[in-house]
């Protein structure tokens, strides 16, 4: 899983252009199952099960993470742009970043200094910083990039120990677990959502789901773990080697409450994700049709949003055997 | 001449934080292919190179970098550090760096969660931004207080010629240094030449002290970075990228060795721009200038945007300049008959 896990994060898919995990995402599954992508790109796809399921279940993982997209271009040659999904500005500052998925750019600012001693300690304004590719004038500029080109943040999938340290492990842990279970999970029949643009708004799975028109729901997803020196223990959401993090209500959904005390005693390790925050495509998911019953389960991330997001490599594992549990629980119609 | 490329990204891949060596001695096997190298304090590099005169230039580049260093060690593997040089703190959440405990190890400044980030987050101390090693509680076996941490961006190409990476401050100035050791090379030299690639600037200008008062220089010429320009940056305060050397002016800077390294670029088309300063040049020729019975000294830097970051970049056609410049002054004559 690792394998898969680390070529998706290494992959640049904006929300919006989902193009290249969209097509690794095919490549590893077209063998596996029935698919087809939709109007939005989404990927749908069947996976044929031994048994027919006593649910219509699907489940989802979003393609796309947090980027920036070109709004302008100075006569100098700087790039301005504006954040596609929530970056706070400060991860911005001074990093790397690349278009398109092959032109070098830096996000600029002030030296420190130039900067008064005041102003040193306040956050950094987005509208401060801009993208500086090496270009000389506009005209130049805008030979290699366009308005509206797409942009994200580098940050190499790497490992420590039994850490992963990545950018857009948001959501493609999601992504590698959804494809390991059309792989290898055969037992029932389910559907699989790939959705596009959840950093936007939760846009991609609200017509998956339209689609599928499913019963019962498992969204995989990347959640905030603020296990972090100095954060107090209320605040902690959740915690990295503690498992898998389930939610029973963010500011999107309120959550099946049978699916989640059925994924809290399943013995796998797992954790309440403690805290009213955040959401994902359980929020549109959920409210599709005349109701979908609907659990999330999360790999906890640490500074999720970021071009370094830290997570467990065991917690992985425990994301995929919890999914795998759930899955026959709700298809074999074990739970309720 | 030497590839600049080439020379830069290795030297800004080396690192020179504390008394983190591999900068200074990658500097040294590059310089002393040139010239005859010696080394003062295990850090400051020295070369030198034999002219027709009992007169000796000092070029100055410094080696450090700008780094952190480990204050504190948690169970958890939280470290806190301070930093090495001023670096703004607003840009570290997230940030990868390396720390050099008993192995090299990668880790993260933490990012303050969204779900606690009401209301206006505010940087007041570096300590409150904790480093995350990532490796729980086995950070103590490997990570102790007063070890150092680096940046750990590598070097990449931009449009144009320019190229970004950490520690092009003053790894970009260094690279110059060896380039003017090896086209001088071989040449006749109208006075002594001594290449110093000096420790601890960022720490306020401190290898450079000893190593002046070893060389007693007649004059001396204080090569490093300053400020590209950029939005938000006055054009007062800066160069445009690309705009050549920039040789300083300031009271305390020698206004006729200012005056002949602008005459000579004139002279020989050598791009440059005048950098303008109104007191001290915060560069290590607030040192030099005052060493013993006082030294002639000047500033010629590289424009680089994002200083202090490791985002920094710079125009390798700037470099080319500065290199120029140098060579056409010290074979000219300095300013020993001026």
């Amino acid at each position: 899983m690792f394998d898969i896990l680390e070529r998706l994060c290494n992959l640049d898919s904006t929300s919006g252009d989902e193009i290249s995990v969209r097509e690794f995402i095919i490549n590893e599954i077209k063998d596996y199952c029935d698919w087809k992508t939709d109007n939005l790109g989404n990927i749908i796809a069947f996976k044929k099960g031994k048994n027919k399921s006593a649910k219509k279940l699907m489940l989802d993982a979003h393609m796309d993470e947090v980027g920036l997209i070109i709004t302008s271009v100075t006569a100098d040659g700087f790039l301005k742009f504006k954040t596609v999904g929530g970056i706070d500005a400060s991860a911005l500052m001074f990093r790397s970043i690349k278009i398109n998925d092959n032109i070098n750019g830096v996000i600029s600012g002030k030296p420190i200094h130039l900067i008064s001693s005041d102003e040193r300690k306040k956050p950094p304004k987005e509208d401060s910083l801009y993208i500086d590719i090496g270009a000389i004038s506009k005209e130049d500029a805008l030979k290699c990039v366009s308005l509206g080109s797409r942009a994200v943040l580098c940050g190499e999938y790497s490992e420590n120990g039994e850490k992963i340290i990545s950018k857009a492990l948001d959501d493609r842990i999601g992504c590698a677990v959804l494809i390991k279970l059309i792989k290898e999970y055969d037992e029932y029949d389910f559907y699989a959502s790939f959705s596009v643009q959840e950093e936007v708004g939760l846009r991609g799975a609200k017509v998956t789901a339209f689609a599928i028109n499913p019963d019962s729901a498992i969204v995989l997803e990347g959640t905030t773990a603020a296990d972090i020196s100095g954060v107090s223990e209320e605040n902690k959401v959740c915690k990295l080697g503690e498992g898998v993090a389930v939610s029973f209500m963010d500011t999107a959904a309120v959550y099946d409450k049978e699916y989640y005390d059925y994924a809290l005693t399943s013995g796998i390790k797992c954790q309440p994700k403690a805290a009213v925050t955040g959401g994902n495509n359980s929020g549109v998911i959920h409210f599709n049709g005349e109701g979908v019953r609907t659990v999330a389960l999360s790999l906890p991330c640490r500074y999720i949003h970021t071009s370094s997001s830290v997570a467990d490599k065991d917690d992985c594992e425990c994301l995929l055997s919890l999914a795998k549990y759930m899955l026959k629980g709700i298809c074999s119609g074990k739970i309720s | 001449m030497i590839d600049l490329k080439e020379t830069l990204f290795l030297l800004s891949n080396a690192d020179g934080v504390g008394d983190l060596k591999e900068a200074s001695d990658l500097a040294y096997n590059l310089l002393s292919k040139y010239c005859e190298c010696t080394k003062t304090d295990n850090l400051t590099v020295i070369g030198f190179m034999k002219g027709e005169s009992d007169y000796t230039l000092m070029l100055d580049a410094h080696i450090d970098q700008v780094g952190f260093v480990v204050t504190s060690v948690d169970d958890k593997g939280f470290l806190t550090v301070k930093n090495i040089g001023g670096i703004d703190i607003r840009a570290l959440p997230s940030r990868r760096v390396t720390v050099h405990g008993k192995e090299k190890i990668t880790a993260v400044f933490s990012a303050t969660p969204p779900h606690l980030a009401k209301g206006e987050v505010t940087y007041d101390d570096i300590e409150s931004i904790k480093l995350d090693t990532a490796i729980g509680s086995k950070a103590k076996e490997i990570v102790s207080v007063g070890d150092y941490v680096t940046f750990a961006n590598t070097p990449k190409e931009l449009f144009n010629n320019r190229v970004c990476s950490r520690s092009f401050d003053n790894r970009a100035a260094v690279t110059c240094l060896i380039a003017v050791a090896e086209m001088l090379r071989g040449k006749k030299l109208p006075f002594n030449l001594a290449f110093v690639l000096s420790d601890g600037e960022e720490l306020g200008l401190r290898g450079i002290r000893a190593a002046t008062f070893k060389i007693d220089p007649n004059e001396a010429i204080a090569v490093d970075v300053s400020f590209g320009d950029g939005i938000g940056i006055d054009s007062e305060d800066c160069s445009p990228l690309g705009s050549g050397a920039m040789i300083g002016v300031a009271p305390t800077l020698d206004s006729k060795i200012s005056k002949r390294l602008m005459n000579i670029c004139e002279s020989k088309n050598i791009p440059y721009t005048t950098e303008v300063m109104d007191g001290k040049t915060g560069t290590n020729a607030d040192m030099i200038s005052v060493n013993k019975e006082g030294v002639r000294t000047c500033t010629v830097s590289i424009p680089l945007r994002n200083m202090h970051s490791d985002a920094e970049i710079v125009d390798l056609s700037d470099l080319e300049s500065v290199c120029q410049c140098l060579c056409e002054y010290i074979l000219a004559g300095g300013v020993k008959d001026v």
